[in-house]
Formats: C-alpha cells, sequence, structure tokens
C-alpha cells in the first residue's frame, strides 16, 4: 500500500486524480456490485490503482476501503507501480480456493513490505454467495502504523469481489468497524 | 572532524587503493581508520548524522523491528568480531521485512532485513555482508556519495525548493536513495572480504552469497537479472563480482563457516521468514530458495511444506501435483508442519478427493486447533461430510 498511498498523492498534487463525494444509499460499483452506504465517503480514482477503487472516510492516508468488483480470470492485481513499470505478482484466478485469494490479497497489501498478520479467516455470506470474512494485523513499512483491516469476498460466474478496509488499529479502525460490517452484510451482486 | 582522524581516514583511503591495486595478485590488507568522532553540525558529513539519528530514533520505536534479544546480541557480537576497532559505534536492526538488503549508515547504524538473513546458509555468508557494509561505512562512502549528488545540478534544485535549512536532509534522503557507485561496492566487497578471513571465515562464502542471489534472479521467467532485481541494476554484475570474490578466496584461504552457531541462533524465526517470503509473490524465486535449502537438508519438513505453498499458490499446470508431493513429503517427516496437512486437505478437495480431504483438515485441527482459518476449515469438513 505505500506505493499506492505515494501515487495517491503523486496524483491529487499534479490534478491527474479525483475525488468525488459518494452518495448515500446504494452506489453501483463496477456493472454487477452494489454498495449501500450512509456517511461521508469519498471516491478517490487515479491511473494505478485499479481494478479496485479506493473510499475514504478520514482521509487516504488514514483509512482506506478497497472495492474490487467483477475481477476477471486472469486479471493482474494493481499492475501499474508508481514508476510506471508493469508489475504482474498477483493474478487472479477463478479456480482459487478461498485460502488462495486471501493470500493474494495478503500478497497484495504486504508489497510495499509492510507486515501482515492474519487474525481470522471464516466463512461469510457476501452479496448473497458463499463468501469469507477475514481480519489481519499491518505495520504499515512507509511510517510503521500499525494498522487493523476487515476484508469480504465471494466469486460469482467466475469473477471476484471484494470489500477490504484498514485504517490505525487504535481509535480509526474501532470508530468504523461496525459500519464496515454493516456495509458489507449490505452487498449485492447482479 | 580532528586532524588525526583526517589523517586515518585518509590512510585507510590510501590503504583500500593499494589494496585494490594489488588484487588478484597478493594478498590484500586493509588499515582500518581509528573510530569517527561526531563530525560538527554544520558540516555536510554533520548534517547526514543527524538525519540518520532521526532515523535511528524512528526505527528503534518500529513494530518491524525484530525484538530476538538473542539473535541480535548474536549478530552484534558478529559485527564487532569484524568491526576492526568500531565495534562500540556499530547498532545492529534486525528488520522484518523480506527483501534481501542490508545498509549501514555513516552514525554507525546497521540494518539487516529479515529476507537476507532468511537467505544466509551459515554465519560466513553473514559475515561477508556485514563486513561488506562495515568496509562502505570505514571508507565513509556515504558521505563521498552526498557530495557526489550535492555537485550534480539537481540538487541546486532541491536547494532551491527546500532552503539551506532542509538541504542537508533532503541531501541525505537523496543520498540514501541512490546506490554506491560500483567502484565503492568493490572496494566494500575487498574491505569485507579482509575483514571476514580475520575473523576467520572462509572468503569462498562471500562469492556463494552472490552465486545464490544470482541463481534467484535468473528463474524470474524472461527477465535478465539486470531488470528483475534493483539489486542488480545498481550494485556491480553479479557474475562479476562472484567471480572476483571467488579470486580473494584464493588468496585468503581457511576459516570455517559457523554454519551450526547460525541454524542454532536463527531455526526458530524460520517459519515467520518464510511466511513473509511467498507473499512477496515472486514464485520463481521462493523455489529456488527452497529447493537449494531442501538440497542442503536444512529444516526439511518445513521447507517442503512452503515449496508446496508456493506450488499450490501459483496455480500453474501440475503444480497441484508438486504441492501434494511436497506436503505429503513434509506431512510424513520427523517434524511435520501443522499446515502441511491442510495443504494436503486443499488439494484433496479440489481433486475431489473428499474423505482424504476430511482426514487431513480433521488432522489440521488437532493439531492447529487456534489457527486463525480454523473457522473455515471447520465448514469445510462440514461441508464434506455431507
Amino acid at each position: 500500500m505505500k506505493n499506492l498511498l505515494i501515487l495517491t498523492l503523486v496524483m491529487l498534487l499534479t490534478a491527474c486524480g479525483t475525488v468525488r463525494k459518494v452518495e448515500s444509499g446504494a452506489n453501483l460499483v463496477g456493472e454487477r456490485m452494489s454498495i449501500k452506504v450512509d456517511g461521508n465517503w469519498n471516491h478517490l480514482d487515479f491511473p494505478g490503482i485499479k481494478p479496485a477503487q479506493i473510499w475514504t472516510m478520514e482521509g487516504v492516508t488514514i483509512d482506506e476501503l478497497l472495492v474490487y468488483s467483477g475481477i476477471r480470470d486472469g486479471q493482474i492485481m494493481h499492475p501499474d507501480s508508481p514508476a510506471g513499470e508493469k508489475r504482474k505478482d498477483f493474478v487472479f484466478r477463478k479456480t482459487m480456493q478461498t485460502e488462495e485469494i486471501v493470500s493474494m490479497l495478503e500478497g497484495v497489501l504486504s508489497r510495499d513490505g509492510s507486515s501482515f498478520k492474519l487474525r481470522k479467516l471464516e466463512p461469510f455470506p457476501f452479496g448473497g454467495r458463499k463468501g469469507f470474512r477475514f481480519e489481519y494485523e499491518r505495520v504499515r513499512k512507509i511510517d510503521n502504523v500499525q494498522m487493523r483491516g476487515v476484508g469480504f469476498g465471494a466469486i460469482d460466474k467466475d469473477e471476484l469481489f471484494a470489500l477490504v478496509y484498514q485504517a490505525p488499529r487504535l481509535t480509526f479502525f474501532p470508530r468504523h468497524q461496525s459500519r464496515i460490517e454493516t456495509i458489507a452484510k449490505a452487498v449485492s451482486i447482479k | 572532524m580532528k586532524r588525526r582522524q583526517l589523517l586515518a581516514a585518509g590512510c585507510a583511503c590510501c590503504a583500500g587503493v593499494i589494496a585494490g591495486r594489488a588484487w588478484g595478485q597478493t594478498a590484500p590488507d586493509y588499515l582500518a581508520p581509528q573510530r569517527f568522532q561526531r563530525p560538527d553540525l554544520s558540516t555536510d558529513e554533520g548534517g547526514l548524522w543527524a538525519m540518520m539519528d532521526r532515523e535511528e530514533k524512528a526505527l528503534r520505536r518500529s513494530p518491524l523491528v525484530l525484538r530476538d534479544a538473542r539473535l541480535t546480541t548474536y549478530v552484534q557480537d558478529l559485527a564487532c568480531r569484524l568491526s576492526a576497532g568500531h565495534c562500540p559505534d556499530i547498532r545492529i536492526f534486525l528488520v522484518r521485512t523480506p527483501q534481501f538488503n542490508a545498509s549501514m549508515a555513516p552514525n554507525g547504524m546497521l540494518q539487516i532485513w529479515t529476507g537476507l538473513l532468511l537467505r544466509m546458509e551459515n554465519e560466513a555468508q553473514l559475515a561477508a555482508v556485514i563486513g561488506h557494509e562495515i568496509g562502505h561505512y570505514l571508507q565513509r562512502h556515504s558521505v563521498e556519495r552526498l557530495r557526489d549528488i550535492k555537485s550534480r545540478a539537481a540538487a541546486g534544485q532541491v536547494l532551491a525548493l527546500f532552503g539551506l535549512a532542509g538541504a542537508i536532509g533532503q541531501l541525505a534522503v537523496l543520498a540514501g536513495s541512490f546506490a554506491y557507485s560500483r567502484d565503492h561496492e568493490h572496494e566494500a566487497d575487498r574491505i569485507g572480504a579482509y575483514l571476514m578471513h580475520r575473523a576467520g571465515y572462509p572468503v569462498a562464502e562471500s562469492a556463494a552469497v552472490w552465486s545464490n542471489l544470482l541463481d534467484e534472479a535468473r528463474a524470474r521467467e524472461g527477465e535478465e537479472p539486470s531488470q528483475s532485481s534493483p539489486l542488480f541494476a545498481t550494485h556491480p554484475v553479479p557474475p562479476e563480482r562472484r567471480d572476483n570474490l571467488a579470486q580473494l578466496a584464493k588468496l585468503l584461504p581457511g576459516g570455517a563457516d559457523g554454519k551450526d552457531r547460525y541454524v542454532e541462533h536463527t531455526a526458530h524465526l524460520l517459519d515467520e521468514w518464510l511466511q513473509d517470503e511467498i507473499k512477496r509473490g515472486q514464485y520463481a524465486e521462493s523455489l529456488v530458495l527452497l529447493s537449494r535449502r531442501i538440497d542442503a537438508g536444512s529444516a526439511p519438513d518445513l521447507m517442503r511444506y512452503y515449496r508446496g505453498e508456493v506450488h499450490r499458490l501459483r496455480g500453474q499446470a501440475g503444480d497441484h501435483d508438486l504441492a501434494w508431493n511436497d506436503y505429503q513429503a513434509a506431512a510424513a517427516g520427523a517434524a511435520p508442519p501443522p499446515p502441511a496437512f491442510r495443504g494436503i486437505g486443499l488439494v484433496a478437495r479440489q481433486r475431489g478427493q473428499k474423505d482424504e480431504a476430511r482426514h487431513a483438515f480433521a488432522r489440521y485441527l488437532d493439531l492447529a486447533p487456534d489457527a486463525p482459518d480454523a473457522a473455515l476449515i471447520q465448514s469445510y469438513i462440514t461441508e464434506l461430510s455431507s
């Protein structure tokens, strides 16, 4: 996430990125996933963040909700580095089992040298599908901030849908965890 | 810096040059400078030290620093034996990061990342890396690098942006972000070889470090090592470096590799380091590393389990069969890691071998009832039983 963080800041400073308010209520992400939110969410969009969207309440250096909608078989996770290089370390495959999807997300979240410790992995109905939920701890390499995170996901029609939320563990994560759980329970996949 | 230290440093530089010229012909020697005194803050070197002091203060509090007193003391003692009298000025920080890296700041802060420790096969290889970093430190290469950067046009822009007060700090950051020159790297290799020889280690192990790294880098498909690894893009070409060090080893014979001591101090951390290693997603490199360790008979059950994990996660044609074989071998070993049974269960489940999957998952939960994924695995058992 360090690279994503740097890229975010650079793109915002150079006005290449956009920030827009996420409206309360149902928001269609991609073609098939609908996320119902309340509160003051902002959606940041800039080159390089794909295939995810980043939403934040407190600001992207503090908390972030990564939204993955309709990731296809063979699609590379976050292929563009801030240096403009193409990276292909992590690729989604439709045959992945739950552990493999979570390992892939672990890899994405620790690609910058951050540490990642899985705390819990359990079944979870996500978007009406048989999915999973996981909790983790992460020490962000760039500033040594200790984060907590929670993720949800499911595969439907060979496509991956997932939410991953993380924030500093002492104040911000507890402040928003129940809100995130509510959002995850209300996700619908068409 | 006092006149005496300047003279000593100058002598040391000369000694390095002389040693360099004589390289390949006679056994080199190296006269280390006396211990450095803190430079005046108004100088560029003083600014660099101050910057590194701040970095060290932050690092000291970092949760990424390994809090393993026994291992840290072991590495600190090793550094002291190599330090040519600078032991009181060297402070070791072992940092939990899975990449291969070590660096020594001019103020004596020596960082070693766990990805490097994982790749060391014995004490002599670690001595080679630490000796190399101490070589940079003794020759004050980072200060030379800082001055080199200062002289570039780009530095003028930095000065303009941040003003004089911020200039030293910004240059220090720049200095830290650029590689040493190839001459510096060669010189540090030579000094490191001499220091490790004097401490009783075989210099051939320093060539082995580069040889092993080269094997890993070459495993990345379709990429030359200089393209696949920043380490190789900025350092001297590994084959040249490996060959130079092998040549040196002939001039500096003897020594013991200290493998048993290294294993004794690191074995309990291997599992954690290997978890971090496979999260890198550099499966081809990890397979080379793990296969080398299996061939060497080092913690074979653990290594086989992780090689199985790498195959399963990579998921190419035939990988599940390879994973299956490794999981089975790990599970049948003298010290089977509990997740090896989970691995068997996952592959069996994917193959539709319900009974085998269920039994393997049950065995995993018997051995690791508090595993983070226990609830998910239990749901698999339920599903397979229905």
